[in-house]
């Protein structure tokens, strides 16, 4: 299924389908996080698309990973100075609006190419340490397990050492348990490979 | 093989280290996993911390008699517990708050008594002492209900709880004892592995002097205890194992008979299944069997006898039971509340469904819209339930047609 197609039956039929009773609202929701959204834009760029190797691409994320990681910078759950002032005044609708409407837009502009050694290496290793199972077969993201695929290389680099190194916050150690195993010396090509999948 | 061989020798000599130190080992979710079971993609569910609005709570089915409502809003409301005036303390897992929720003129409202801990998932009251159980360590704010609007600092009770510091289980569920103890557990650091000496129990403690002592072990972990009305014997529910199969093993409901007693983890599972890996190592037959076989992979976590007078004759000192559902397993189960009946000798005659509705569809990811966590007795006899998963709280009463 093309990604668009995908987001339109998220956003359309499946919402309704599991959650009925907000069919309603997601429209507004969409629009609402759109508006609200503009302040994000400078650093995580167009419809969510960044340019910037440190900071990441939003568009297409699952909304609940969104909505749940403004909710851990807000409450300092988290910890990044910059996100905390952006998160700091959101109220909880207003960041399920945001979520909405980035994990509604297309992943575009995603040019990086990984290097040429990395890219069976890096197939490699995401079968050999289960990065597959959960953010789906070609990790695009499932549910509220982030899209890890074409997202930008240096903030992948950065969350894989903060998990390494047990600083990260994990919600139920997950990522701490996966990165338990993963050598030091593997994290750069992992995230380098990811960092080129395009959207299939 | 030889995995299975490698894994168990480096968890038998090894496993006082970090768990850092193996980059050879299956990461702790993973233990234990089956080769069919290698690229499964079930993974566990997160709760939507941002809250959901218009919950169907029409959906919840009750026994005749009964009727379910919501209750109250509370970010990833988890544990419950009740102050002598009738205000509710609700914890979190996720968040880093601990609320309070007042009554007033039928409404209720919600006010935050401690901010920016570490999962303080455990909460219990001990003469109007509030104890709270993080991650790492216990604290208390002393005569909180006195004091909602202008909550005391926070004491130290113990610290140290966090052994590994490391990603499994590090969250604990806290109760206060007839005999004004505290019990806790701390659980096993991975899915199956040998635990150390404070991990994979539950732990008492004395909190005048601050004494610990393991209690039981065995426990693989528990979110839920409570103490029988009449007997005053502990109960507890543990989860059991994952990637032993989809109806294996049963998770448990145990009691406590006597001080530093076993139940079995990581060697036997539900009392007569020797594990796979650890099996050759422990008989089950030094271990004490559940009470009760609750299901695989459903999640028990909160308890709660009944001793309240509201709800009809027959459920008086029956124990309720709020199961999470499962992620291990591909047909999903649990997301209820279920009801558990006692003989006068403290024996199991029946467990049957009490609340249910939050399971939408057994095979769609999610299959739920809802989590029940921990359940409550409120002053007048009606029964709470808290839902993680949406933040939410839904109360049970019960009222006599005529």
């Amino acid at each position: 299924m093309s990604l668009f197609i995908r987001q339109f039956a998220i956003a359309v039929f499946a919402t309704p389908l599991l959650f009925g009773f907000q069919t309603l609202s997601i429209a507004a929701d969409v629009a609402a996080g759109k508006a609200k959204a503009e302040q994000c834009s400078a650093c995580h760029g167009p419809n969510g698309n960044s340019v910037n190797p440190e900071i990441p691409a939003l568009a297409g994320q699952p909304a609940l990973m969104i909505s749940n990681m403004l909710f851990y910078y807000r409450e300092g759950i988290r910890k990044n100075e910059i996100m905390r002032a952006m998160a700091a005044n959101l109220s909880n609708k207003e960041m399920k609006d945001v979520a909405a409407f980035y994990s509604t837009q297309m992943r575009e502009n995603a040019s990086y190419q990984s290097k040429v050694e990395n890219v069976q290496k890096g197939a490699l290793l995401t079968e050999k340490y289960n990065c597959t199972q959960c953010h789906g077969p070609q990790l695009q993201g499932v549910q509220h397990i982030p899209r890890i695929a074409g997202q930008q290389p240096g903030y992948l680099l950065t969350q894989l050492k903060g998990f390494k190194a047990m600083t990260r916050e994990d919600m139920d150690g997950n990522m701490t348990s996966a990165l338990s195993m993963v050598k030091y010396e593997e994290i750069e090509p992992i995230a380098d490979y990811l960092a080129g999948l395009k959207t299939p | 093989m030889l995995r299975t061989i490698l894994s168990t020798v480096s968890a038998f000599s090894l496993s006082i280290f970090s768990l850092n130190t193996f980059a050879e080992d299956p990461p702790p979710w993973k233990q234990g996993i089956t080769a069919e079971n290698e690229k499964s993609p079930l993974h566990p569910f997160a709760p939507n911390l941002t809250g959901v609005d218009d919950v169907p709570v029409s959906s919840l089915k009750v026994p005749a008699g009964f009727k379910v409502e919501l209750w109250a809003s509370v970010p990833n409301a988890r544990s419950m517990t009740l102050g002598d005036h009738g205000t509710v303390f609700v914890s979190n897992r996720v968040g880093r708050n601990v609320y309070a929720v007042v009554e007033k003129n039928s409404a209720r409202e919600v006010k935050t008594i401690a901010k920016g801990l570490t999962n303080p998932n455990g909460i219990a009251l001990i003469d109007g002492n509030l104890f709270i159980a993080e991650r790492d360590k216990i604290i208390k704010l002393d005569n909180i209900e006195a004091n909602l609007d202008n909550p005391p600092t926070s004491q130290l009770v113990v610290d140290g709880l966090d052994p590994t510091n490391g990603p499994g289980h590090f969250w604990k569920y806290l109760v206060a004892g007839p005999d004004k103890k505290l019990y806790f557990n701390i659980g096993s650091p991975q899915n199956i592995t040998l635990p150390n000496y404070a991990q994979a129990v539950i732990m008492r403690l004395d909190p005048k002097t601050g004494q610990m002592e393991r209690l039981a072990t065995g426990v693989r972990n528990s979110v839920g205890m409570d103490f029988h009305p009449v007997t005053k014997k502990l109960w507890f529910t543990e989860h059991g194992r994952d990637w032993l199969g989809e109806d294996s093993p049963n998770d448990e409901l145990n009691t406590l008979t006597q001080n530093g007693e076993n139940f079995g983890f990581p060697f036997c599972h539900q009392g007569d299944i020797q594990d796979p890996i650890y099996g050759k190592y422990g008989k089950c037959s030094d271990s004490t069997p559940p009470a009760l076989k609750l299901g695989a992979h459903v999640a028990p976590l909160g308890i709660r006898f009944y001793t309240g007078n509201m709800f009809p004759a027959e459920y008086k000192n029956n124990l309720f039971i709020a199961r999470h559902g499962s992620w291990n397993r591909t047909s999903k189960q649990g997301y209820d509340v279920m009801r558990v009946v006692l003989d006068k000798n403290g024996k199991v005659v029946k467990y049957e469904p009490f609340l249910t509705g939050f399971l939408t569809d057994d095979k769609a990811d999610p299959p739920m819209w809802g989590r029940p966590v921990d359940v409550l007795q409120l002053l007048d006899g009606s029964l709470l339930v808290s839902d993680d998963h949406t933040g939410n709280i839904y109360r049970i009463s019960y009222s006599k047609k005529l």
